[in-house]
C-alpha cells in the first residue's frame, strides 16, 4: 500500500466513531431456566396425574371384584404343590374335597344335557 | 454488496457466547454504529439498529459464521434498511447526529467525513469502515463481503480517493500528497 494511503488512513483514524450505549442485560440464560422450570412443573403434574389415575383405577378394580372372583382367585392361589402336599399329609379328606371342587371348574363336565360325555357318546 | 458466502469457513455457523457478543460489541460497536448511521442518519435510530442486532445475538437466537464480522455488517445493513423502509429515515447531519468525533476537536471535519461517507456507494463505505475502524485486512473484508480480493482492494482505493478529495480542505499542512 502506498505511504500516502497509510498517512490518510492514520488521518481517518483521528476520527473516532461514536461509542454506542452499553448493551442491555438480556435474560437469555434466565429465560432458559424459566422454560426448564415450566417443563419440570408440567412433567410432574402430568406424571402425578397419570400415576394417580392408574393407582385409583387399580384400587377401584380390586374393590369392585365380586366375592366369587376373589374366592376363585384365592382358590387358585391356594392350590399349589406345597399346599396340596401339606393338606394331603394333614387332612386327606379335605384334599379330596378341594380337588373335587376344583375339578368342577377345571375338568370337562360329565353331567347335564350338554356334557362332554354325552356329546362324545352321541358321536 | 453481494451477500453470498464464498469460503468454507463462512459456512460453518455456531452460536456465540454472551461474552463473545459483548467483546464484539465493545470492539466493533462504534464502527457498526457509524455504518448504521450512514443508512439512518439519526444516531438514536442507528443505535437502536445496532443494539437490535446484538441483542438477538445475546439471546442466542442466531447462529453466526466463524468469522462473524461480515455477518454483523450485513445484519446491521439489513436492519437499518428495514427501519428506513418503514419510513423512519431522517437525514439530518447536524451536531446532534454526529457519529464521528475528531480527536483534535475538529467538528467541521467530523461532519464532513460523515457526509462524505454517506455519499459513498454502499459497498465502498462498508470496505472503508471495515478496514479503518474495524481493523480488518482486505482479505478478511473480501471473505466477509463475498467478493474477490481485487474487488475489495479496488473498492477501498476508490473510496479513499473520494474521501481524500472531500477532506482535503480540513487537512492542515498535509493537503498535498
Amino acid at each position: 500500500m502506498e505511504s500516502g494511503d497509510e498517512r490518510f488512513e492514520s488521518y481517518l483514524r483521528e476520527f473516532e466513531p461514536r461509542r454506542p450505549r452499553g448493551l442491555p442485560t438480556v435474560a437469555g440464560a434466565r429465560f432458559d431456566w424459566r422454560r426448564f422450570a415450566a417443563a419440570a412443573v408440567l412433567f410432574i403434574t402430568l406424571g402425578g396425574t397419570t400415576w394417580f389415575a392408574t393407582h385409583e383405577k387399580r384400587m377401584r378394580g380390586v374393590e369392585g371384584m365380586t366375592d366369587t372372583e376373589v374366592s376363585g382367585k384365592s382358590t387358585t392361589k391356594r392350590i399349589t404343590a406345597f399346599s396340596l402336599t401339606r393338606t394331603a399329609l394333614e387332612n386327606p379328606k379335605q384334599l379330596d374335597a378341594e380337588l373335587t371342587e376344583d375339578s368342577r371348574r377345571v375338568l370337562p363336565n360329565f353331567r347335564g344335557k350338554e356334557s362332554t360325555l354325552r356329546v362324545l357318546a352321541k358321536e | 454488496m453481494k451477500g453470498g458466502f464464498d469460503r468454507a469457513s463462512d459456512l460453518a455457523e455456531r452460536h456465540i457466547t454472551a461474552d463473545e457478543v459483548r467483546r464484539l460489541y465493545d470492539q466493533h460497536g462504534p464502527a457498526l454504529l457509524a455504518y448504521a448511521c450512514s443508512f439512518v442518519a439519526d444516531a438514536a435510530i442507528a443505535e437502536d439498529v445496532v443494539q437490535r442486532v446484538f441483542v438477538k445475538l445475546l439471546q442466542g437466537r442466531i447462529a453466526v459464521p466463524d468469522v462473524p464480522l461480515g455477518y454483523l455488517y450485513r445484519a446491521v445493513r439489513n436492519t437499518a434498511l428495514n427501519v428506513r423502509r418503514n419510513g423512519r429515515r431522517e437525514m439530518r447531519l447536524d451536531a446532534d447526529s454526529a457519529w464521528f468525533a475528531h480527536r483534535g476537536g475538529d467538528r467541521e471535519a467530523a461532519l464532513a467525513l460523515q457526509a462524505a461517507l454517506a455519499e459513498l456507494p454502499e459497498e465502498q463505505r462498508e470496505v472503508v469502515l471495515m478496514r479503518v475502524w474495524s481493523g480488518m485486512t482486505l482479505e478478511e473484508i473480501a471473505g466477509a463481503s463475498g467478493v474477490s480480493l481485487n474487488t475489495a482492494a479496488s473498492r477501498y482505493r476508490y473510496a479513499l480517493e473520494k474521501l481524500r478529495e472531500r477532506l482535503r480542505p480540513y487537512r492542515k499542512g498535509e493537503g498535498e500528497e
